[in-house]
């Protein structure tokens, strides 16, 4: 029995990214579908997977068609009110292989619709593996299931099979998502804020940023109607803040004519105050972040005063990427023990960073077999992200995985005051 | 429209009840998928998941492995699994993916029998039927591959097949032991629910074998025939709490009991009678007298007619929104997932 794999950042910068070792690749390896990753491995999952995420457009319903085994854990999305939505038609063992089904959703389409006392104001086709493999042409299906009941008709995929390819179903279910808009008259001063499937903190100061240089936002999250929703495509421009969002962007630039800005989730407060200064640039404006700039900075040092350097243990089902936030703590001066993540090319950048500053820190995969077998072996006070607290039951965590994203300076406050709290709790 | 879920969640497909009897053996299990079937196995049908250690693992296939059917690098990374986990056995259970291309699993099992020098099961499921088939499948390969030697009869002893958390709504086995204790029996091991490989291997030590649902009756079939056991189906063991809530019940005028057979029929012994209706296998061996087996939605709210009291899972109720009577909640795990 061999111990849960690691490699030090310092071990992993000087192999480079073009020789990553094996066990951090999931494509060379079993997967090990820990408790810890579960939201995370499986795109049909808790959280936003590609089921939830598809009926982000209001007053939708789904139609998942696929062996009973795909749609399984949709009992969970029913605790949160979900279950008056979705739809089954369940593919035999005939129907896998011959695709015959596909002449029945269309009938299906039609009885999900004439069973409901309302008119949906769309269904999505959520298709699976099955259909991957045997190429199914779903935007043929959605047209035919349109012209049988009149109700616009669009595809969801959930390929797991597909998931490191350029489209993985995260990115494709986000470009359904907004399927539905229609070009129309751009008006200037309002933009989309596109990224996750809910919204940022009603406290985050990107809102008031833009609002102070004459810009609304809109989000998708935030739009309780069909109508709501349609005036998206009215924005002048997208603002992408999450990079799996940005082969959505990209089909609206084509369709709707929407240009589109990416920023990202930092936790490194000189790089928040850069990429403000950028976007500024970018809208031929200047935000003036400095009150932000000083909150953030100063909550990080009341955390630094209050418990010193503190050692933590960071996980990747966090809303975060890992690796910068290591980063991001190592600079403020605390030491990051152990990193539970993904490692890839866009955040490799990090790594190499992090081999400098903390060349000891361990990086484990979540998804590797020999993580069965993982025993501490490191000092840690606290943990961050719902998989580093599965590791740890005995020390402080802070999950920091809520569905409300945090972003910019207020994403630095809110996690300096969360992981004080929790330390603090563990002081007492 | 048949197959058409309007009201019903999707129940625990077959690969689930394939982890579910392999769980608790100590073998590295693959579920022969790209991540979709192990999430939703470990984290929905499976409530050991988050207890109970398992070398549970999903072979992360990729589409150009489906496409070109790259059995070597499945059987490449079960070897580096073995290689790192050191189990006793490996099973590869099947999901819609291998099916749609027509894995060839005795194949697979020759392979990787000879790159990991262990024994190798493959329970060829194919996420479109129910979790009693996979159960089926999976205790039968377990028996055949691993009960080879007739033991001597050990006196007072029983082992009990289909004692899964699907069937019965127990992830740990005391209550199931109870009661067959309670029956005169000095030892009772529930095959796969707080018990190991050890178990079936020497399946034929015990003085008796209970089956607890449908899904167990074939490999008690094959261990009555292999080994001359004694095999007899037994109703699956409810909480206590739950047995006294039935009894005081006041009489109803026709009574559906809606789980896995042999749990109605524990019901409905309790009951003093009932109809019995199930989504899952209906073994006719221990069937009264118009039980019945429930197709789908649309058979299920046909049959359900004229009854004035159902005892069944709750979620099941939503399919019937015509329903005027009493229903009384019998949960059954493969149905919502929720447990005793």
């Amino acid at each position: 029995m061999v111990e849960a794999y690691y490699i030090t950042a310092a071990e992993l910068a000087e192999k480079g990214f073009e020789n990553i070792p094996d066990e951090l690749m999931s494509s060379k390896h079993m997967i090990y579908s820990s408790p810890a990753t579960l939201d995370f491995n499986s795109p049909g999952a808790k959280g936003f997977g590609v089921k939830r995420a598809g009926l982000a457009i209001p007053g939708s319903v789904m139609l998942l068609v696929a062996p009973g085994c795909c749609g399984r854990n949709t009992a969970l999305l029913n605790e949160l009110g979900y279950n008056e939505r979705f739809f089954y038609l369940l593919l035999d063992d005939t129907d896998i292989v011959t695709g015959r089904h596909l002449t029945k959703i269309p009938k299906a389409c039609k009885e999900v619709c004439d069973s409901l006392d309302y008119t949906p104001t769309a269904v999505m086709i959520c298709i699976t593996c099955v259909d991957a493999l045997l190429g199914t042409d779903m935007e043929r299906v959605c047209r035919k299931c349109e012209n049988e009941t009149g109700v616009p008709t669009l595809p969801a995929y959930m390929y797991a099979l597909t998931r490191e390819k350029r489209l993985p179903p995260m990115a494709g279910i986000r470009k359904s998502v907004y399927g539905l808009l229609k070009p129309q008259k751009r008006r200037g001063g309002r933009c989309n804020i596109l990224g996750y499937f809910s919204h940022l903190h009603d406290s985050c100061e990107l809102y008031g940023l833009l609002k102070s240089v004459g810009v609304s936002t809109q989000e998708l999250s935030r739009c309780d109607t069909i109508e709501r929703y349609h005036e998206l495509s009215s924005a002048n421009f997208n603002l992408v803040i999450n990079p799996e969002a940005r082969y959505a962007a990209q089909d609206m630039e084509k369709r709707l004519g929407i240009p589109f800005i990416e920023i990202n989730r930092f936790y490194r407060i000189d790089k928040i105050r850069n990429q403000y200064r950028l976007l500024g640039q970018a809208l031929g404006v200047q935000f003036e972040d400095g009150k932000f700039y000083d909150a953030a900075k100063k909550s990080v040092e009341e955390l630094t005063a209050k418990h010193g350097a503190v050692r933590y243990a960071v996980g990747e089902c966090v809303n975060a990427d890992s690796f910068e936030l290591a980063l991001a703590l190592t600079e403020y001066g605390h030491k990051v023990s152990e990193i539970y993540g993904t490692v890839g090319e866009r955040n490799f950048f990090y790594i190499k960073k992090l081999a400098e500053l903390s060349p000891d820190t361990r990086i484990f995969t979540n998804l590797s077999p020999t993580m069965l077998n993982y025993e501490r072996k490191t000092e840690i006070d606290v943990t961050i992200g719902v998989d580093a607290g599965y590791y740890h039951p005995d020390l402080p965590n802070v999950p920091f995985n809520d569905e409300e994203q945090p972003f910019g300076y207020e994403g630095v406050s809110l996690l300096a005051e969360q992981l004080s709290k929790a330390l603090e709790k563990e002081d007492k | 429209m048949k197959k058409l879920l309007k009201f019903i969640s999707p129940l625990a497909p077959d690969d689930s009840g394939a982890c579910s009897v392999l769980y608790e053996l100590g073998g590295i299990t693959v579920i022969c998928d790209a991540g979709g079937c192990a999430g939703n196995v470990c984290g929905f049908d499976e409530p050991r998941w988050f207890t109970k250690k398992s070398a549970l693992l999903s072979a992360g296939l990729r589409d150009m492995d489906a496409i070109l059917g790259r059995d070597d690098r499945l059987v490449a990374k079960l070897a580096r699994a073995q290689e790192q986990l050191g189990r006793a056995f490996t099973a590869v259970v099947g999901t819609p993916v291998p099916a749609v291309i027509a894995t060839d699993y005795k194949a697979i099992e020759r392979m990787a029998e000879k790159k990991t020098g262990v024994p190798c099961i493959c329970v060829p499921c194919d996420g479109t039927k129910l979790y009693d088939k996979g159960e089926e499948d999976a205790y039968l390969a377990l028996f055949r591959r691993f009960a080879q030697d007739k033991l001597p009869t050990e006196k007072g002893t029983a082992a009990v097949i289909g004692a899964t958390p699907l069937n019965t709504g127990f992830a740990k086995a005391d209550r199931i032991t109870e009661v067959i204790k309670a029956e005169g029996f000095d030892e009772v091991k529930c095959i796969g629910l707080d018990s190991g490989l050890d178990e079936i291997k020497n399946i034929s030590r015990f003085e008796k074998v209970f089956v607890t649902a449908p899904s167990g009756m074939k490999a008690g079939a094959y261990l009555k025939e292999k080994f001359s056991l004694d095999v007899t189906a037994h109703g699956c063991p409810i909480p206590k709490g739950y047995e006294d809530k039935l009894k005081a019940l006041a009489p109803a005028e026709k009574t559906l009991i809606i789980h896995q057979q042999f749990t109605a029929n524990t019901v409905r012994e309790i009951i003093g009678g009932g109809v019995c209706g199930t989504f899952f296998k209906l073994d006719e061996s221990a069937a009264q007298a118009g039980d019945f087996h429930i197709a789908d939605e649309e058979d299920f709210a046909q049959k359900a007619q004229g009854f004035d009291r159902i005892i069944g899972d709750i979620s099941l109720k939503r399919a019937l929104p015509d329903f005027g009577g009493e229903w009384i909640d019998l949960p059954h795990f493969a149905v919502s997932g929720k447990m005793f």
